[in-house]
């Protein structure tokens, strides 16, 4: 780079010594050279040795010096690409993305066609969805580099997350045609796959499955070619070739439940009863599925109900599943189904009670003694949804009293508890599920969520203690691993026991997480395009362009904002509060 | 329950699923690592409202044109969803991706000494086999059974998966 202030040949060889030291993370040789330069007073004030100084000084965690000598090094040199690049570099270290993104531009200012910071900016500005930035600089770096892939997927890409779908699929037309032929491979199937996800963006369905059939050959995925090509189809009102495509993938996977209603779909059936038709069809192709017998279920309506769910009901509880319950409690909706499940699982009772069997019938099979076991501890769910306590009590118990080895029922207990609006029974109830099997870390999740609701946040550390990293305190393990149900929990139990700075602590802490979550995406800007997984690419970006829409950092940020408003309102005194870790019971 | 190929909106998903049911804990970035490295292996299984009962998370080891082979580095169903079968039919599904994609000749994992429902799982619903024991392969000192699944058989009679015996118990733990 011509430039004014460049050094004599010996010093200039010490400066690239120390760029070479600074990428092979050599840092402390790279301070040694940049002293041997600067401690010549002749070059003292040498702008570029300054700025690569601090750089260096950055990498080894001392950012105040670092900064320090960056600035001293750009004020010396305004017009040097390098000092700008490098705070450029440091700005975005510190994550200070728009003002990294001015400072590359000012580098391009003095050295138009400097390809590391071209791609440097283009990776901000992905980042920061600067998109039409983004094309700007693809561009450049297209026409800088047209041999190389990434220069023409990055441009295809800009012009496609604008939107500009036939400019994106002319540039990838382009780059297919002139590439290479050779045995096709992975990355060359997920780039077809990219340009045909392009295609169907701009709603030309009919071009987007010429464009699959003539490569289907070349793709890998079966699956993708499947499900897009079952799309297309639908869309494009091909009725008949959907089916077929439905059907093929049922094969591949009978428990896909989009499938079946794609199908339904195809095959344009509207009537109830032709769609329970439908699922007898599938029952009988795939017996061990449960997807075709479980959506029967939803579109039957009684009377033709009451058999299917009878059927449906015996299978689970001679099986003995234990969600049985949750897998039907979205039929509830319609009262008529809830009650028809009510009076087989009393009839059952009832039968197997008395004679070991489902129904009253002579020629009923004798069903094992967990039958009845299981249809108590559906009765009891079943009771407890429908807020009946006493009932769902009645019925754990028995089931308790019937095997009291099975820790599901503790579990239930609680459930019924906390929803009778008694937390601290609830938890008492899921401590005894706990004890039962201390390998299971989902039930010793379930009892630590049971004691955050009742306040007792120690009592819950603890608890998870018991599967966090040993050595460290608990929550500074489940914090590492951005543990946000945990968080979000004792941020509310914090909230209710009025203890607003910790809370607030909590609440900051899942803010952080989402943080985290939004820079992991950097490095996915240039890696994505080396292993050309574009359209989960794609999918990454509107990701994380939604990113804290999410549940968990919704009710995170729930509490936080109830807690500052609280805190506007009623602003604390001077007198410090008694704050314990763990009060213990609330009021309810 | 539905079983589908996990999308990179799950992975946040999938990490509770995680947290609540395993110790063998990632951050996200591994997640989305996994993702967008091998989009086509990781499935996960929901329920109605959309909520993650139970995924596989899994990757190739890329060593060698010779040695293509897929890893599972996490398989967890919600102790709540038990005795569905989820853990085989999401694993028949991964192992199914792994030839078609990338010409997996086996599957391999490990898991805890300790588990014996997972154990049992793995050897009897899917046919993998105990290699070797890692000593002390987990953070807390325990050893783990290091197995693998031939795929060859999937390799012939793509696409149908086949579907096995009963599963009794998935409970499951693989990792890493």
């Amino acid at each position: 780079m011509p430039h004014s202030n460049s050094l004599p040949p010996k010093e200039n060889a010490l400066f690239k010594r120390i760029l070479r030291c600074y990428e092979h993370k050599q840092y402390k040789n790279g301070l040694k050279f940049a002293k041997q330069i600067l401690s010549n007073p002749k070059f003292a004030e040498h702008g570029e040795t300054l700025a690569m100084k601090g750089l260096t000084l950055n990498c080894l965690g001392r950012k105040d010096e670092a900064y320090e000598y960056v600035r001293r090094g750009l004020r010396n040199d305004l017009k040097s690409p390098v000092c700008w690049h490098v705070y450029g570099l440091l700005q975005r270290s510190d994550k200070k993305y728009d003002e990294a993104i001015k400072c590359y531009r000012n580098a391009l200012k003095w050295e138009k066609e400097n390809i590391q910071i071209l791609r440097d900016l283009s990776l901000l500005q992905i980042q920061m969805r600067d998109l039409e930035g983004y094309k700007d600089t693809r561009y450049q770096l297209f026409i800088l580099r047209p041999t190389q892939r990434a220069s023409w997927i990055g441009f295809a890409m800009s012009y496609h997350l604008l939107g500009d779908y036939e400019i994106a699929n002319s540039i990838l037309d382009a780059y297919r045609t002139n590439q290479m032929k050779g045995p096709y491979d992975y990355e060359h199937s997920e780039l077809l796959l990219y340009q045909n996800m392009v295609l169907a963006e701009s709603g030309q369905y009919e071009r987007a499955l010429q464009h699959l059939h003539k490569f289907q050959s070349q793709i890998l995925d079966k699956l993708s070619i499947k499900e897009t090509s079952g799309e297309y189809y639908l869309k494009l009102k091909r009725f008949k070739d959907a089916e077929a495509v439905y059907e093929d993938l049922l094969k591949r996977n009978p428990e896909n439940v989009m499938y079946y209603q794609k199908l339904v779909e195809a095959k344009q059936l509207s009537d109830p009863d032709e769609k329970v038709a439908f699922y007898d069809v599938y029952k009988k192709e795939y017996p061990r599925a449960i997807a075709p017998r479980r959506l029967q279920l939803t579109e039957a309506c009684l009377p033709a109900f009451e058999s299917l769910v009878d059927e449906y009901l015996r299978h689970g509880l001679h099986k003995g599943i234990p969600p049985l319950f949750m897998d039907l409690r979205s039929l509830y909706a319609d009262q008529s189904k809830a009650d028809t499940i009510e009076k087989l699982i009393e009839q059952y009772m009832d039968c197997l009670s008395k004679s070991g069997t489902f129904g009253p019938k002579a020629d009923e099979i004798k069903q094992p003694a967990s039958a009845l076991l299981w249809t108590y501890y559906f009765a009891a769910q079943h009771y407890d949804y429908k807020q009946d306590t006493d009932r769902a009590l009645k019925y754990i118990d028995a089931a308790i009293d019937h095997t009291p080895t099975l820790i599901e029922l503790y579990i239930v207990k609680g459930r019924i508890y906390k929803h009778a609006g008694d937390p601290v029974r609830a938890y008492g109830w899921l401590e005894e599920a706990q004890a039962m099997d201390t390998a299971d870390r989902y039930v010793n999740s379930k009892c630590a969520r049971y004691m955050l609701r009742a306040g007792h946040v120690q009592r819950a550390e603890d608890m998870c203690a018991k599967f966090t990293r040993e050595g460290v305190p608990a929550t500074e393990n489940l914090n590492e691993m951005q543990c946000m149900w945990f968080q979000t929990e004792a941020a509310a139990a914090y909230q209710r026991l009025k203890q607003w700075g910790e809370a607030l602590k909590k609440a900051h802490e899942v803010d952080r997480h989402f943080s985290e979550i939004m820079e992991d995406q950097f490095d996915f800007h240039s890696y994505c395009m080396r292993k050309m997984t574009l359209r989960s690419y794609v999918g990454l970006l509107r990701l994380e362009d939604v990113l804290r829409a999410h549940p968990f950092y919704f009710r995170c940020a729930r509490v936080a904002i109830q807690v500052y408003l609280r805190l506007y309102a009623h602003p604390l005194q001077d007198v410090p509060q008694t704050q314990e870790p763990d009060t213990g019971e609330l009021e309810h | 329950m539905n079983i589908r190929c996990a999308r990179p909106s799950d992975l946040m998903n999938m990490q509770h699923c995680n947290l609540l049911c395993l110790p063998e804990n990632y951050q996200m970035k591994y997640y989305f690592y996994h993702g967008l490295s091998w989009p086509q292996l990781s499935y996960v299984a929901e329920d109605e409202k959309g909520h993650i009962v139970g995924y596989v998370l899994a990757k190739m080891e890329e060593d060698g044109e010779d040695n293509r082979h897929g890893h599972i580095t996490s398989l967890a169903v919600k102790r709540s969803h038990r005795r569905l079968g989820l853990a085989q039919k999401l694993m028949n599904q991964a192992s199914l991706a792994m030839v078609e994609c990338f010409q997996a000749k086996y599957v391999s994992l490990h898991v805890r000494k300790s588990n014996r429902a997972a154990l049992n799982l793995y050897t009897n619903s899917l046919g993998f086999k105990i290699l070797e024991i890692e000593p002390k392969y987990y953070a807390d000192g325990e050893d783990a059974y290091s197995m693998m699944r031939d795929l060859s058989a999937f390799a012939a009679e793509t696409p149908e998966v086949t579907e096995n015996s009963d599963v009794k118990s998935d409970i499951i733990t693989a990792t890493n």
